[in-house]
């Protein structure tokens, strides 16, 4: 009977074809299925950025049974895609460029007929971006890593239902959930981004020609990264800041002031204490009414792009958390606890899209932590110990505390600072802008914030942060024999004058 | 009585114990640690006992006993109680002998050395604190009064409240100021661990070094380190809620959900009567009545056979293998197996339904020659509803599937109108 049903069924099929019905494709046939749809994984992560593919890494090396699901398209996130991997690109491929154009000349080597090819940086940051992204997309292989592109959301404590990139729709269960899912652009009231007049960070690394003037909403460290970029490239660049000083809150006020004054002198202009009214865009322009923080002093600044840089907020867009009762804050942020916990145990949030500073290496910190906390039970991460990197030129880098936060606390410290201006391989360098600072405990001598202007000062923070995690003090470092002649020296100096006198100042 | 004993026994046991190995950790203090002969204390038998009498000591000075040995009998106000040895040993010396009377708890009563010990070489322990009235507090006034650090410098001005006489193990090597300062005063091995380290994993900092040597204040180096243990946690106090969405995104979703399944009727006419055809010829022939439930049936599951996917659909996980695999493009068109079972019902003409059900279809036409005996037969085998004649395949499907069911009406009214015998041969 069953072989007649075949014979009956093939006869049948042949009868279609002549009336031009599809033809017979058995590969459908084989019942394949995902793993994700019989058993649940161990851990499934939303989102693919820093914090994501960490913890998504960290995770199959612990043996765990992992799925990512990120719908950009590539892995990364915000830093590797439209963030810090492309701004470092273009910060230092403008720099080399500004420095043909304006410096190499007093070391003894003229360039002739320097040009700019915007297009050509532009595609050099790509591959520096695509190389990393699939870099990321290797390792997720190498560790066992599942990994679904497309938009992922709670239909459910334990399911995640996916909108794939590719059109359709799957779903994952886990036993352990990880919210990962970052942040985006804030947005400023009134002024529509377009990505082509007012433009956020996203379009400040793709213009595709360089503006005669532009607009920075927000001295922030962004702000300031693009600003640098596009006023090496010769663009005339006014930053507006709300606050009195640039770099953000978090940025030491005398370094802060420092660097304001080595940057005016690059070009860029500053209007700190200002706020932002309003704005309008006019044909290929746009008009922006500032005024004074306190008022009393309205004005009206035109520029060809304007980008709007005053921070970022949490992103939580279409991840249905109302499904499953998770808890925003006031600010958006996902409430989580101590161990990253959400409300509901199983499902945790780390990275931008919660609590903390909104920083790439924080994120991999918080990543390594939470799948140590599902697997071990328990991981760390030191919140007081995380340093700041600002990439201008000089770069500014700073971990722990500030010399006004201490003063805001109470608390008695010794300030010691360096000059690069009397560090022997800055001189050979000829780049003696900027300083060490470092500020210890009046008492024990015990470390409690550096803050570094100079030309690797995001290198040389790390030394900072070691002292820091292991509770040195300042003597630790001074005892501590640091190679000569190097910009490292400046550091090993300023410990000195901490707690004692430098040699060289 | 017997329980109570039991429980007595017990905690004498506990007593004891602790007692034991307070002797251990004061063993590795002293350097040498062979010579362990160690003071065994009163041991409370009770919470509430404070002190007791000695009835009578089971082993003699120099003797050996084994853990479980019975020591000594104590007497408490309530009852009598024997104290077992929780390890071998011998007993060097009896302090408080038979018939002691008012013997505090914690008090030394006797000493003891481990087996193997050359009694002659050892010495009788100092006495330790004896003023712990109770049971809980004995072994922790004994470390208490643990021997102060005798190299402790001179130089120091204040008392050094860094010593609280607990040894912290140092870790190695020691930061450079701090191995600085302690060879810059001559602190001595011994006394190093003496100071209270307040660093990160209990690492001596410079300034735990400077509070011991009286230098700065003795409390500043645990402040700085709690502010700092304070820095290293996410500050997760005051969080405030955000509420206002809440309410708004559950009034949005309330009215979405009715306009959902827009479904529609998708209708193709199709006449039996090359069914019927078949069916008698396959009686005639074979003998066999197929009733048309078997045609429609079998005519329903061809035609589900690789229909096209429906708008929007969801990809299977199949198909999301294949397309990893890269297959999807190799494949064709994408279709995906139905499972649509057609509603049946006679053409409805407004005028002459009844008439036509009954009169001149072909149906009747056909089953006529054979006569009404297999006519008969052959009626209940309609389905409800349908007619002899064109009859209306229908179907209900959401509205993103509608060419797929038209496809699959199609595929029913071929097979059924061309070739219907094949179905079931």
């Amino acid at each position: 009977m069953l072989s007649q049903r075949i014979l009956g069924r093939s006869a049948v099929k042949s009868a279609f074809k002549p009336s031009g019905l599809p033809s017979v494709v058995s590969a459908g046939r084989l019942r394949r299925t995902y793993a994700t749809e019989s058993e649940p994984r161990d851990l499934v992560i939303i989102g693919g950025g820093v914090a994501g593919y960490v913890a998504a890494i960290k995770a199959g090396q612990e043996g765990m049974k992992v799925t990512c699901i990120e719908k950009r398209g590539t892995l990364g996130g915000t830093c590797l895609n439209v963030g810090c991997i492309p701004s470092k690109s273009l910060l230092n491929n403008s720099h080399l460029y500004h420095q043909i154009l304006h410096d190499t000349k007093h070391r003894g080597i003229e360039v002739s007929d320097v040009k700019l090819n915007l297009k050509q940086l532009m595609k050099a940051k790509e591959t520096s971006v695509t190389g990393l992204t699939k870099g990321v997309e290797f390792l997720f292989k190498k560790n066992g890593v599942e990994y679904i592109k497309g938009a992922g959301t709670f239909q459910d404590e334990h399911t995640i239902k996916v909108q794939l990139n590719d059109g359709g729709e799957t779903s994952v269960t886990g036993k352990n959930i990880l919210i990962a899912t970052g942040s985006e652009v804030t947005p400023f009231p009134g002024l529509q981004i377009d990505e082509q007049t007012v433009i956020s960070s996203t379009g400040a690394i793709a213009l595709e020609k360089v503006p005669k003037k532009l607009l920075v909403i927000g001295g922030g460290i962004i702000g300031l990264e693009m600003a640098s970029v596009w006023s090496r490239l010769g663009s005339e660049v006014t930053v507006v800041e709300f606050l009195d000083q640039i770099g953000g809150p978090g940025m030491d006020t005398e370094v802060a002031k420092n660097i304001q004054k080595i940057l005016k002198k690059q070009g860029i202009i500053f209007k700190t204490g200002t706020k932002v009214l309003d704005g309008e865009k006019s044909d290929g322009a746009v008009k922006i009414n500032v005024d004074s923080a306190k008022g009393g002093k309205p004005e009206t600044l035109g520029a060809d792009i304007v980008l709007v840089a005053i921070g970022r907020r949490p992103y939580t867009g279409g991840l249905g958390l109302e499904n499953v009762g998770i808890e925003l804050d006031e600010r958006g942020r996902v409430i989580i606890d101590s161990e990253y916990r959400t409300k509901i145990p199983h499902i945790r949030c780390v990275g931008d899209v919660t609590f903390g500073p909104m920083l790439a290496h924080k994120a991999e910190e918080e990543a390594v932590a939470v799948v140590e906390y599902i697997k071990k039970g328990y991981g760390h991460v030191n919140y007081g110990c995380i340093p700041s990197v600002m990439y201008t030129s000089p770069e500014v880098a700073w971990v722990g505390q500030s010399e006004q936060e201490l003063k805001k606390a109470g608390i008695k410290y010794r300030v010691g600072t360096f000059p690069f201006s009397a560090n022997s391989r800055a001189k050979t360098n000829l780049d003696t802008d900027g300083q060490v600072k470092m500020l210890a405990d009046a008492e024990t001598d015990r470390l409690l914030g550096i803050h570094i202007i100079g030309v690797n000062a995001g290198e040389m923070i790390a030394e900072g942060t070691l002292a820091l995690e292991y509770g040195a003090s300042s003597e630790d470092i001074a005892r501590t024999c640091h190679a000569h002649p190097t910009l490292a020296e400046a550091f090993k100096e300023a410990a000195m004058a901490t707690h004692g006198k430098a040699i060289h100042f | 009585m017997a329980s109570f004993a039991a429980a007595c026994r017990v905690s004498a046991r506990l007593a004891t114990r602790k007692l034991q190995q307070d002797g251990v950790v004061r063993g590795f203090r002293t350097s040498a640690a062979a010579l362990a002969a160690h003071n065994f204390t009163m041991p409370a038998l009770s919470p509430t006992m404070t002190e007791g009498n000695i009835a009578s000591w089971k082993v003699k000075e120099g003797e050996k006993f084994m853990a479980g040995d019975v020591l000594l009998e104590i007497e408490t106000d309530k009852a009598t109680m024997d104290v077992e040895a929780q390890d071998d040993g011998i007993m060097f010396k009896i302090l408080q002998g038979d018939d002691s009377k008012g013997v505090q708890i914690g008090t030394r009563i006797a000493v003891v050395a481990e087996v193997g010990d050359d009694l002659s070489a050892l010495e009788i322990p100092a006495e330790q604190g004896t003023q712990s009235t109770t049971a809980a507090e004995a072994p922790r006034a004994q470390s208490a009064a643990a021997p102060e650090p005798e190299s402790a410098p001179s130089s120091r001005s204040g008392p050094p409240t860094t010593s609280d006489g607990t040894v912290h193990k140092q870790s190695y090597p020691l930061l450079p100021s701090v191995s600085h300062l302690l060879k810059e005063h001559d602190v001595s091995e011994a006394a190093i661990g003496s100071i209270t380290p307040t660093g990160p994993n209990g690492r001596l900092l410079k300034g735990d070094v400077l509070a011991y040597l009286g230098m700065i204040d003795a409390n500043i180096p645990s402040q700085v380190s709690s502010r700092f243990e304070k820095a290293s946690h996410l500050d997760l106090s005051n969080i405030k809620v955000a509420k206002a969405p809440e309410p708004k995104k559950a009034a949005k979703a309330a009215p979405a959900p009715p306009p959902a399944p827009v479904k529609t009727l998708v209708t193709v006419p199709v006449s039996l009567s090359a069914v019927i055809e078949a069916q008698r010829k396959i009686q005639t022939s074979l003998g066999v009545f197929l009733p048309l439930s078997t045609f429609i049936a079998r005519a329903s599951e061809m035609a589900n056979d690789e229909l096209p996917l429906p708008k929007g659909c969801q990809p299977t996980a199949d198909e999301l293998f294949n397309q990893v695999l890269g297959l999807d493009k190799l494949a064709g068109p994408k279709v995906s197996r139905g499972a649509y079972i057609p509603q049946i019902a006679a053409v409805t003409r407004p005028s002459a339904r009844a008439p036509a059900a009954k009169s001149s279809d072909i149906f009747d036409l056909l089953a006529a020659p054979s006569k009404s005996k297999k006519a008969q037969a052959a009626k209940p085998t309609l389905l409800p509803g349908a007619s002899t004649g064109p009859n209306v395949f229908s179907l209900q499907v959401p509205k993103a599937e509608e060419r797929r069911a038209s496809v699959f009406l199609e595929r029913v009214k071929l097979v059924l109108e061309t070739e219907p015998g094949r179905l079931v041969l």
